[in-house]
């Protein structure tokens, strides 16, 4: 008898709880309520003559409702102390939003209506494609920006990865409203919603509230996205952005990274905390700005592409050189890689990045919000949230001989893709000046040079 | 006080030395509206300590503001120079005898620091981190001895110059970065606001190890500088490591320079320029106002929130929807005294065109009062912005400290909350009609090189 009303116990339990995925942090010092809304379906989904739908829909969503126009349901949201944002990465539609904790309630409502009952206006879609179209125009005016986007085309050429998840001019005029209903509806159903939640209040209030949302949304089976692979050439390849007169260089150099849940990501953040990854302390900072002075900002990072996700992002190297020291900046990089890559790191500088990466592991928890951060990140990506006990462990055990291998396995030594945003004149003197000593056909060339206008059509 | 007043207490009270050591009084305490406790402590060389303890994690946030900037290098007689604040920020992370150049930054990421960092602005310099708590001793031993013993190698000044002159390059590659510094060029005709930060190649390249070395002996004294600690530690262990670190060091004469007062402006003055990099249009306005410490400056300040935040802030809705601006803001400064827009245009769209509907909106202010759910929207933003912040050690200190250096008053962010509550739309309609008159503003219109321009 005792066994039966057991299983009839945890039957009922499954059947009575059928409400969303909820990561909760509970806080009662928060002043507010912080809400992350993930909708596992992002641009890589996008089709590659319509990239920018999933954008699109994030930021559409929240441009009115069935009954609220978009004056009304922002102004709704604003006055009771709330804002919410709407953004895709390559994996996800994403909602981030924030109210003063005393509306909880109220914005939750607001929550569940544009989620569930969007409008899609034909008036706010077409004022919300001429904004993006203009934003798109602007990056004309951000080196920076324009070197990524440019590094972006030729790392995943012809793949869904090409272009930005906000689209470009091109992609962007392809898009029709219909576009947008098809993939809500296809998209927005119960196997991809994920919510996550930092409250002062009883995670039970706010899983109520999202039972509302969770009970008209559709049955679905999660979405898989392929993993798409990354065109690295086997040598260096320069491309120039024509940008005439500028004072400095803008300076991006990429190779394949790695995927949230790799394994090796231990070791290899431990070896670019010294490469490039530490702000001043790393070889990169004090030898291309410390010693030498040729440049205010040098870095390099597994997240060029925003956080690690399913995809293989890029592995990246920075800088903004002043203009004379562009191309100087360059071959001094690559043979500090080339020296990194053969050699990895010296004990002390090992040690020293054992000890900070050991002792700023805190850092990653000590709000709800961080906390938070880290239980979506590991429920998207599958990636083990440590203690800080299993954390040291892992850190102190990476060694030289070990690091050197992993270094060889994730990367190359010359298959970069680098883009530099300067005057493409200057820097074919320059790229003549470094090598007059090598013979015409063994010297590194630009491989194409393009006009900003390109990168974003 | 309705909503705010019992939110804020403050509980000043000063106390004489009965406490751990005699050589520093606690000055006052408070208590913040979100429960904190926040404690001004001085010694007796002056040195200003603010402390909230945090016990939530181990780690603590560690500041130190120094009240000099680049305004101070123009007015000291001996220097008159533009941009030697900002380099001697650089020269601070270069060594001392004991801990040589580059042993201070892998001491401080080895403890575990995050955030290290420095800024240097027209009126102060801070250097700031967060570390885990039981490191406090060993940051407080390094910071306290920059703070004394800083050694300026003349090949280390010569090479820290390069970084800077690629910063310099970096911001004169932006168009609206360069934007404003004529934006202060047109307003500033007496006040040396009109001198930027960073200063220019040529001043850089030439600054001497005399001068730097007579900066640091002149400015980085403990009776120019508040410490400011957040997070895990009590007031009793933090006081005893300060009186150990900071209590030696002498307190010294300052030199306090009177800021030329820059005479009101009676006529609009308008600057066109070119920049080589721009792809369109940017403007920018810069209208003159009171100081932060002004009640105006509160309406002002909650204007802006109308006008910039949100999706329903106005000038998203004229410029930006309509597409024909990429980004509009408002926003009021303080030191300098300004209330600017700042706008980037869309291609196909000129400066004037958005200069025609701030102006239509600025009059629509002046003429008629905001309705009241738009006062409750832009109340209920300026608190979504400070519950949001507070939270944060790092987020409170800047706070604490940017107020302090600019008004006195460490406390002024959480008192201009209060006093939005106090405000009405008419005290806006007000501030409008006062402050956001042609006849003292200044516009900035950059071009792209292509299309020309002229200057009047």
């Amino acid at each position: 008898m005792k066994r039966f009303l057991l299983i009839l116990c945890l039957i009922s339990a499954e059947v009575v709880w059928a409400g969303p995925k909820l990561l909760y942090e509970e806080d009662p010092t928060l002043l507010t309520t912080t809400i992350e809304i993930v909708v596992q379906s992002g641009s890589s989904e996008d089709p590659m003559d319509k990239t920018g739908i999933a954008t699109t829909i994030a930021e559409l969503l929240l441009r009115g409702t069935q009954t609220k126009d978009r004056a009304t349901f922002q102004s709704t949201l604003e006055r009771m102390g709330g804002a919410i944002s709407g953004s895709a990465s390559h994996d996800t539609i994403e909602f981030s939003g924030e109210v003063i904790k005393e509306n909880t309630d109220a914005f939750l409502d607001l929550i569940t209506e544009f989620l569930t009952k969007p409008s899609f206006s034909e008036k706010e879609f077409k004022s919300l494609m001429q904004e993006n179209l203009a934003a798109i125009q602007h990056i004309k005016n951000v080196n920076t920006r324009l070197g990524g986007l440019a590094l972006r085309r030729e790392v995943f050429a012809g793949t869904p990865l090409e272009r930005p998840t906000q689209g470009t001019l091109k992609t962007l005029k392809a898009i029709q409203l219909k576009d947008l209903k098809d993939r809500y509806k296809n998209s927005f159903h119960k196997g991809n919603f994920l919510f996550a939640v930092a409250s002062p209040l009883k995670k039970s209030q706010i899983e109520k509230k999202l039972e509302a949302i969770w009970n008209v949304l559709p049955d679905g089976k999660a979405s898989v996205s392929p993993e798409i692979a990354l065109k690295i050439p086997s040598e260096p390849t320069l491309i120039v952005v024509n940008k005439p007169h500028t004072s400095s260089g803008s300076v991006l150099m990429g190779q394949a990274g790695i995927v949230a849940k790799e394994p090796d990501r231990y070791d290899l953040y431990l070896g670019n905390f010294s490469f490039g990854g530490e702000p001043l302390v790393s070889r990169l900072f004090n030898v291309v700005r410390g010693a030498l002075g040729w440049t205010y900002a040098i870095g390099s990072t597994y997240q060029a592409m925003g956080s690690l996700s399913k995809q293989k992002g890029l592995f990246m190297v920075y800088t903004t050189p002043s203009i004379e020291f562009t191309t100087k900046s360059l071959f001094k990089i690559l043979n500090m890689w080339d020296s990194y890559l053969q050699g990895g790191l010296k004990k002390d500088e090992i040690d020293l990045a054992q000890d900070s990466l050991v002792n700023s592991y805190p850092f990653g928890f000590d709000s709800a919000n961080k906390r938070l951060g880290w239980k979506v990140m590991s429920e998207l990506y599958d990636v083990p949230v440590l203690s800080p006990s299993e954390y040291e462990s892992k850190i102190r055990a990476i060694g030289n001989g070990e690091l050197v291998k992993r270094l060889k396995k994730h990367h190359t030594a010359r298959g970069w893709i680098i883009s530099v945003v300067a005057d493409a004149k200057v820097i074919q003197k320059q790229l003549d000046e470094e090598q007059k000593n090598i013979p015409a056909d063994k010297r590194f060339k630009i491989a194409k040079i393009l006009k900003p206008e390109q990168i974003i059509e | 006080m309705k909503l705010f007043g019992s939110l804020l207490s403050l509980l000043i009270c000063l106390f004489s030395l009965n406490c751990q050591s005699a050589s520093y009084q606690k000055v006052a305490e408070h208590t913040l509206f979100n429960g904190d406790k926040l404690t001004e402590f001085r010694l007796e060389n002056g040195l200003q300590v603010l402390h909230v303890p945090r016990h939530q994690a181990k780690v603590l946030t560690y500041q130190v503001w120094f009240r000099v900037g680049s305004l101070d290098e123009k007015l000291d007689a001996k220097l008159k120079k533009t941009g030697l604040a900002h380099l001697f920020e650089h020269m601070m992370f270069r060594g001392t005898a004991k801990y040589p150049d580059g042993v201070f930054d892998k001491l401080i990421s080895r403890m575990g620091g995050t955030g290290q960092n420095a800024s240097t602005y027209f009126y102060r310099t801070n250097y700031y981190e967060s570390v885990p708590s039981d490191q406090l001793e060993a940051l407080m031993t390094l910071e306290s001895d920059r703070m004394q013993n800083l050694q300026i190698t003349p090949a280390l000044f010569e090479r820290e110059k390069g970084a800077v002159v690629g910063e310099l390059r970096r911001h004169l590659d932006s168009p609206v970065s360069v934007g404003f510094d004529q934006l202060l060029d047109g307003v500033f005709k007496v006040a040396p606001f009109r001198f930027t930060v960073l200063g220019s190649e040529k001043e850089i390249k030439g600054f001497t190890l005399e001068e730097a070395n007579y900066f640091y002996k002149t400015y980085y004294a403990p009776n120019n500088a508040t410490l400011i600690v957040i997070g895990d530690v009590d007031a009793g262990k933090l006081m005893s490591l300060v009186t150990k670190y900071y209590g030696e060091m002498k307190s010294q004469e300052v030199p306090r320079h009177k800021v030329p007062e820059e005479p009101p402006q009676t006529k609009e003055r308008k600057i066109y320029t070119r920049h080589k990099q721009a792809t369109s249009d940017s403007l920018l306005v810069g209208y003159r106002i009171p100081t932060v410490s002004s009640p105006d400056f509160t309406s002002l300040a909650l204007l802006a929130t109308h006008l910039s935040t949100g999706m329903e802030g106005r000038l998203r809705k004229l410029l930006v929807d309509p597409g024909i601006a990429v980004s509009a803001n408002g926003a009021p400064s303080s030191r300098p005294d300004l209330f600017e827009f700042v706008v980037s245009l869309s291609e196909k769209h000129r400066a004037e065109q958005a200069l025609a509907i701030i102006d239509q909106e600025v009059a629509r202010l002046q003429k008629k009062q905001i309705s009241e759910k738009d006062f409750q929207r832009a109340l209920n933003q300026e608190k979504l912005d400070m519950y949001g912040n507070i939270g944060s050690n790092s987020s409170l200190a800047n706070m604490l400290g940017e107020y302090l250096v600019l008004s006195g008053d460490y406390l002024l962010g959480f008192k201009m909350l209060s006093a939005f509550e106090k405000l009405t739309p008419v005290d806006l309609q007000k501030a409008a009609k006062q402050h956001l008159n042609k006849k003292q503003r200044t516009i900035v219109v950059i071009r792209p090189a292509k299309r020309g321009g002229k200057k009047s």
